[in-house]
């Protein structure tokens, strides 16, 4: 890596370490400064008392000022000794339980939309202005309208209890039981992946068009080579680079976010089920920690692309920037 | 060819790195979708939330206290009988029910001999003060309940987790154990039967046991303990018929919880066999294709019954803020809310009442659940004029009121309803629903200036000095108050101080039915039924023979029975 | 779920600019030396489909906004309004709204509970129409607030670049890095309870201006990221040159020249952030963090309906289609939008 590069990746990474500090911070301010009650009383459980209360205030460090609390919270937080206020469980354990959950369902639905939306991304761009091609549009755009948890929901109803095709909800193990974890899979992942297969095929379908008319591929048809190899070899090169891109990015919001809908919808049980719980009930530790987790990954693929284009591109590295 | 190539493998080794994240993390033990049958000797069965605690002195919620009373018993239990048979105390760990003094402040009990906890340890007399000495050390919800104790209030305070209680005098060789109150509390029998008390060994750690929980003295034991997914139960192998006499050996040898939070998935599952029994209520969704096939009318072999419980639900009005400050405006709402409409949304699993002790708790009047009842009768639909009527002569049309509720299904359901009723009668009211963790925080802290809200209650134990509390002025608080209702009533007041003395509460029943009345009349709040829940399993269990129910733990799972085949 | 414009770094020189829109698209009637604005109106109004999907939308406002009237005149009663011990003649036989059971009816088809009753026997299409108040009041307040801040912020970052661009690039860095259900249902959830004051401003938990500031917040950077990159482009043309050789203040460059160039951006951006910000409020009120009890929203209409879909399943599809309908005709007059302003689909700032 040229030392131009180097300085670049180096400069990414301090801003991402910059934006998770922010992010801790908000976090921690939300919970803490908008009125929500007093975790001390919630823990004292059923019929506490003044004592009770204190001692727990005492013991959690709820009596020391704000920023006190923050450091010795993001302590807990890297040394793995982070515990909820609410059932007393470790945080950390927790969510490395729900991982693997969460991490089948992106992994798998980033994997299907992407193959999906090569496809018809290209089926699409092939036909352009004809009928198939149109029909391929509308389909898309509904894709893209349909909000992710409705349709999980009528998926689960119809397709998992009144017609026993797939189970309704829950996950399996693949440990357990390889075929039932994938069978189990199906309905979330085909949930998750239709907004981004509409989305992501339209992309493609405009990039491989724009890409057709460029210079160099009249020159390679030109020179005689075959189309299928210029679409292949030129064209289809190209017009993956932005959607890698956006592959990335959205991969990484995925598991941060989006996941939540289809884990609650499907009960899978995943560290993004683990977080919406643990908002609910306003119990600070694993909020903290599932978006911690979430916002590293969103930031971490964010930065590997950055640094991939400086990689690519010798003039964002020069200029420190990019028009992002 | 080389752009694409490098952005390729940026990306796809973040990716596979997260594969091998999922993959490495299947290796953690098996998930919480049920397992089934399992093998033939072992039933599985399904919460819908970690129990608050798998440790008796802490636990105070039925999804802790249905395993437990299996697995911990204290010196008094209940029968295990079906119906009200059950609710009535027989002797657990000691060998009689207490000798009372005359004053009613000192208990006498004595340990049976050649108990053995679980895993061998013998049973000691001093292992009862360590387990009282636990449930207050530990500020567990139950500890006010021992406080009664002479001498607990000097532990508290004292900070020596090992100091003894004065109150509590034990004797290791003869058994003896005599425990000294600091005013005579006739429900102390009770208490003593509590899950709290069950009995853990001497040494158990004053923390948290539900990781690694403590042996006991009953049917059942812990053999793992994973919270958040599961936990299982076996047959104690140290406990046999005579052990407890009354106290009958497990059955089935294995009983395994699994953690499944959604309740129509765990009805789904039972349905079709998978689960044998769920613990929730079923999901109201299935509730008619339930009653149709597996009801007691039902078109197959029956797998599914419901029974009352000694519960009331009802609305609190905090008598210290307007409008609730004028009985009129009580009393409107009294009349004014319309029970049956509420049992819909229970699905027909609540009992429309206006009775505040529920029936089958000793002061339950019959009468009230009538046209007796001085709001009218519960079961018919509301007389919306005349509530609408006292509204406006209290001068409170359009007063502004926030109804509470938490997000528990179907407590916002049923908060919308009220919310409505109360608009229809000429208030301007609208919910505000909480999260559960949050609610009863809220609401019971005073500047919150809560008005109204839902609210329920279910028995501890089948003494009406357990219900009122709620509405005893001394247990007013300023923060985590449970008489919501803010009642102050000299006479509730003075009747509930000289009642809690008397040790019989058959021989004052009708003292506690003149209070349960008086209580109805000055509408201090708005009791509107009972709850039913119900038991419901798969067709391995023998649902016919084995299926008795507490009154006070529900589920005995020790008496369960599969079929033979 | 916009592009972050990656596209920008690596396609420059093909951003919109009123100059682009002025290549023709075959069309005989569009002549050289025609306004692009003209040009763009001309071939909207040529595109069928756009225009009847724009018109489907506007017909769903209009409808949403009659619902007053629907539930006055028709319904004769109110969206908060239980009717649990009800009953309506259905083929001349009283039934009871809601049975003892707890299952409401389905459809009517008559001017009572047309759509059915839900659980607390609500008449659902008197709550769909005000539902749909709520929802696509709040889509497009919080549109607005996200164009309205992040069109100054990124004008701001792309033209003044270094400090301020630093700045405000890593404040867009931060938002984004939140995991946008999670900061949504966190912010939801926290707020709900107590409301918010600040200062003099007080808003209560259950007002509507809560999820529409947090999604306004969480598309902040998907706007002032493209606006950023235009601007910075922009900044190097020959017509900001003059202006400022002609000694124009920087502000008045920004908002007289660099901003209308950018104009057409926002109008491409519009109905998408309307439309995903309907459906952001929706997930929110799903998952209960959004509009609040009992006030509807179609996503608190659909997570009533999940929990009775067995025995109701019109309480879960109604809302959905509703939002399905409403999203998919902006996206699709989005699409005729972006197509006219641009027939050579080079515009890539999408979604």
């Amino acid at each position: 890596m040229s030392s131009d590069l180097a300085r670049f990746a180096i400069r990414r990474l301090l801003s991402m370490l910059a934006v998770l500090f922010a992010v801790s911070v908000v976090v921690f301010l939300i919970f803490n400064v908008v009125p929500n009650g007093d975790p001390a009383v919630r823990m004292a459980g059923k019929i506490p008392t003044e004592t009770q209360i204190e001692a727990i205030r005492e013991e959690w460090g709820f009596d020391e000022p704000l920023y006190v609390q923050y450091a010795t919270m993001m302590k807990n937080l890297f040394t793995g000794e982070t515990v909820s206020y609410f059932t007393q469980q470790d945080v950390v354990e927790e969510i490395w339980k729900g991982l693997p959950r969460t991490l089948s369902l992106a992994v798998g639905a980033a994997l299907i939309w992407m193959a999906f939306a090569i496809a018809l991304g290209l089926y699409s761009a092939l036909r352009a202005g004809r009928f198939s091609d149109r029909v391929v549009t509308v389909l898309a755009l509904i894709g893209i309208s349909m909000p992710v948890f409705w349709l999980g929901a009528l998926m689960s109803y119809y397709l998992g209890y009144k017609a026993g095709i797939f189970p309704a909800s829950g996950y399996v193990e693949f440990s357990d039981d390889p075929f039932q974890w994938f069978w189990h899979l199906v309905m979330p992942w085909t949930a998750l992946s239709i907004l981004f297969i509409g989305f992501y095929s339209r992309v493609l379908r405009s990039d491989i068009l724009e890409t057709m008319g460029e210079d160099y591929v009249r020159t390679a048809r030109a020179k005689g080579l075959s189309e299928r190899r210029v679409l292949l070899k030129h064209v289809l090169r190209n017009s993956l680079i932005p959607i890698i891109t956006l592959w990335g990015l959205d991969f990484g919001a995925v598991i941060g976010g989006a996941a939540i809908l289809t884990e609650t919808v499907f009960n899978l049980q995943g560290v993004g089920q683990y977080a919406a719980d643990a908002i609910g009930q306003l119990d600070l530790p694993p909020i903290m920690a599932v978006t911690m987790f979430g916002a590293f990954f969103i930031v971490i693929f964010n930065t590997l692309v950055d640094i991939a284009y400086a990689a690519l591109d010798p003039r964002i590295r020069l200029e420190g920037e990019t028009s992002r | 060819m080389r752009n694409l190539c490098v952005l390729v493998a940026v990306l796809a080794l973040a990716a596979v790195s997260a594969i091998g994240l999922a993959a490495c993390g299947s290796d953690s033990d098996s998930g919480s979708s049920a397992g089934g049958g399992g093998d033939d000797s072992s039933v599985t069965i399904a919460q819908a939330s970690q129990p608050d605690f798998l440790d008796p002195a802490l636990s105070y919620t039925i999804h802790g206290w249905e395993p437990m009373w299996l697995v911990y018993t204290p010196l008094l239990t209940y029968k295990r009988e079906d119906g009200k048979a059950g609710s009535e105390l027989m002797p657990g760990l000691a060998e009689a029910m207490p000798e009372v003094s005359e004053d009613g402040k000192t208990y006498k009990l004595t340990l049976r001999k050649g108990l053995e906890f679980s895993d061998g340890t013998p049973v000691k007399a001093s292992d009862f003060e360590h387990t009282i000495k636990r449930v207050l050390n530990l500020e567990s919800g139950g500890a006010p309940y021992y406080e009664v104790i002479k001498g607990a209030d000097a532990y508290l305070s004292g900070g020596n987790a090992d100091a003894d209680i004065s109150g509590i005098k034990t004797n290791d060789k003869t058994g003896e154990i005599t425990i000294e109150l600091s005013a005579p509390e006739g429900a102390f029998s009770y208490i003593l039967a509590m899950n709290f008390a069950g009995v853990v060994p001497g040494d158990t750690p004053f923390e948290n046991m539900t990781k690694d929980p403590a042996p006991g003295v009953g049917a059942y034991m812990f053999t793992k303990s994973e919270p958040n997914r599961e936990f299982v139960l076996e047959r104690n192998p140290k406990f046999s018929d005579g052990t407890v006499p009354g106290v009958p050996v497990a059955n089935i040898p294995t009983v395994r919880t699994v953690i499944t939070p959604s309740v129509p998935q765990q009805t789904q599952e039972v349905i079709g066999n998978e689960l044998d029994f769920m613990q929730e209520p079923v999901a109201t969704d299935f509730l008619s294709e339930i009653l149709d096939r597996f009801g007691p009318d039902g078109s197959e072999e029956q797998r599914y019954k419901e029974y009352t419980t000694l519960s009331t639900y009802y609305f609190f009005l905090n008598g210290d803020v307007a409008p609730f400050d004028d009985p009129k405006v009580r009393e409107a709402v009294n009349i004014g809310v319309d029970k049956p409409a509420l049992a819909r949304l229970f699905a027909g699993t609540l009992e429309p009442g206006c009775s505040f002790l529920p029936p089958e708790m000793p002061g339950y009047v019959e009468a009230l659940d009538s046209a007796d009842c001085p709001w009218g009768d519960p079961s018919e639909a509301p007389d919306l004029e005349r509530a609408k009527q006292l509204i406006k002569e209290a001068g409170a049309e359009g007063a502004k009121v926030t109804v509470w509720g938490d997000n528990v299904d179907p407590t916002p359901k049923v908060t919308q309803a009220y919310a409505d009723q109360l608009n229809q009668i000429g208030l301007d009211a609208e919910p505000k629903i909480l999260d559960g963790g949050v609610y009863f925080q809220t609401i019971g802290n005073q500047s919150t200036g809560a008005q109204t809200g839902f609210l329920n209650w279910f028995g501890d134990f089948p003494h009406p000095s357990n219900f009122f509390f709620l509405v005893d002025g001394a247990t007013i608080q300023p923060t985590n108050n449970q008489n919501m209702s803010n009642v102050d009533d000299p006479h509730i007041n003075k009747e509930l101080a000289e009642l809690a003395k008397e040790p019989d509460v058959t021989a004052v029943a009708d003292r506690w039915e003149a209070l349960n009345e008086y209580l109805v009349d000055k509408a201090y709040l708005v009791p509107y039924g009972y709850r039913k829940l119900s038991t419901f399993l798969s067709d391995r269990m023998n649902f016919a023979d084995c299926t008795p129910i507490s009154p006070q733990y529900y589920n005995d799972y020790s008496q369960w029975c599969l079929k033979d085949e | 779920m916009v592009s972050p414009s990656r596209e920008e770094a690596e396609s420059a020189g093909t951003e919109f600019t009123l100059d682009s829109s002025e290549e023709l698209s075959g069309d005989p009637a569009e002549r050289p030396g025609m306004g692009p604005w003209r040009l763009t109106g001309r071939r909207l109004r040529r595109d069928k489909v756009a225009l009847v999907s724009g018109v489907v939308f506007l017909l769903i406002i209009a409808a949403c906004m009659a619902a007053p009237l629907w539930a006055d005149k028709v319904a004769e009663t109110t969206p908060e309004e239980n009717h649990l011990s009800d009953q309506v003649l259905i083929d001349g036989k009283p039934t009871d709204v809601v049975d003892t059971l707890g299952k409401p009816i389905g459809p009517t088809w008559s001017g009572h509970f047309f759509l059915g009753a839900d659980s607390n026997g609500r008449d659902i299409m008197v709550r769909l129409l005000y539902g749909g108040r709520n929802s696509l009041l709040i889509g497009l307040a919080a549109a607005i607030g996200t164009i309205a801040v992040g069109l100054v912020l990124g004008l701001l970052a792309g033209y003044y670049r270094g400090r301020a661009d630093s700045v405000i690039r890593w404040l867009l860095d931060v938002i984004w890095a939140f995991p946008a259900v999670l900061l949504g249902v966190a912010l939801g959830t926290a707020l709900a309870l107590g409301g918010l004051s600040i200062g003099p401003v007080t808003i209560q938990g259950d007002s509507l201006a809560i999820p529409t500031l947090i999604i306004a917040i969480i598309y902040i950077p998907y706007l002032a990221r493209p606006v950023r990159g235009q601007a910075l482009a922009l900044r190097e043309r020959e017509f900001v040159e003059a202006a400022r050789a002609q000694g124009m203040g920087s502000l008045r460059i920004i908002f007289s020249e660099v901003l209308p160039n950018v104009a057409s951006t926002l109008v491409v951006f519009l109905p998408l952030l309307v439309a995903n910000a309907v459906l952001l409020e929706a997930a929110l009120s799903f998952l209960g963090a959004g509009v609040q009890p009992p006030s509807p929203s179609w996503g608190t209409m659909i997570a009533e309906g999940v929990d009775r879909i067995v025995t109701a399943p019109h309480l879960t599809i109604v809302p959905g289609v509703m939002l399905v309908l409403s999203v998919l005709s902006l996206n699709i007059f989005g699409e005729g939008v972006r197509d006219a302003l641009d027939p050579r689909a080079r515009v890539r700032i999408e979604h």
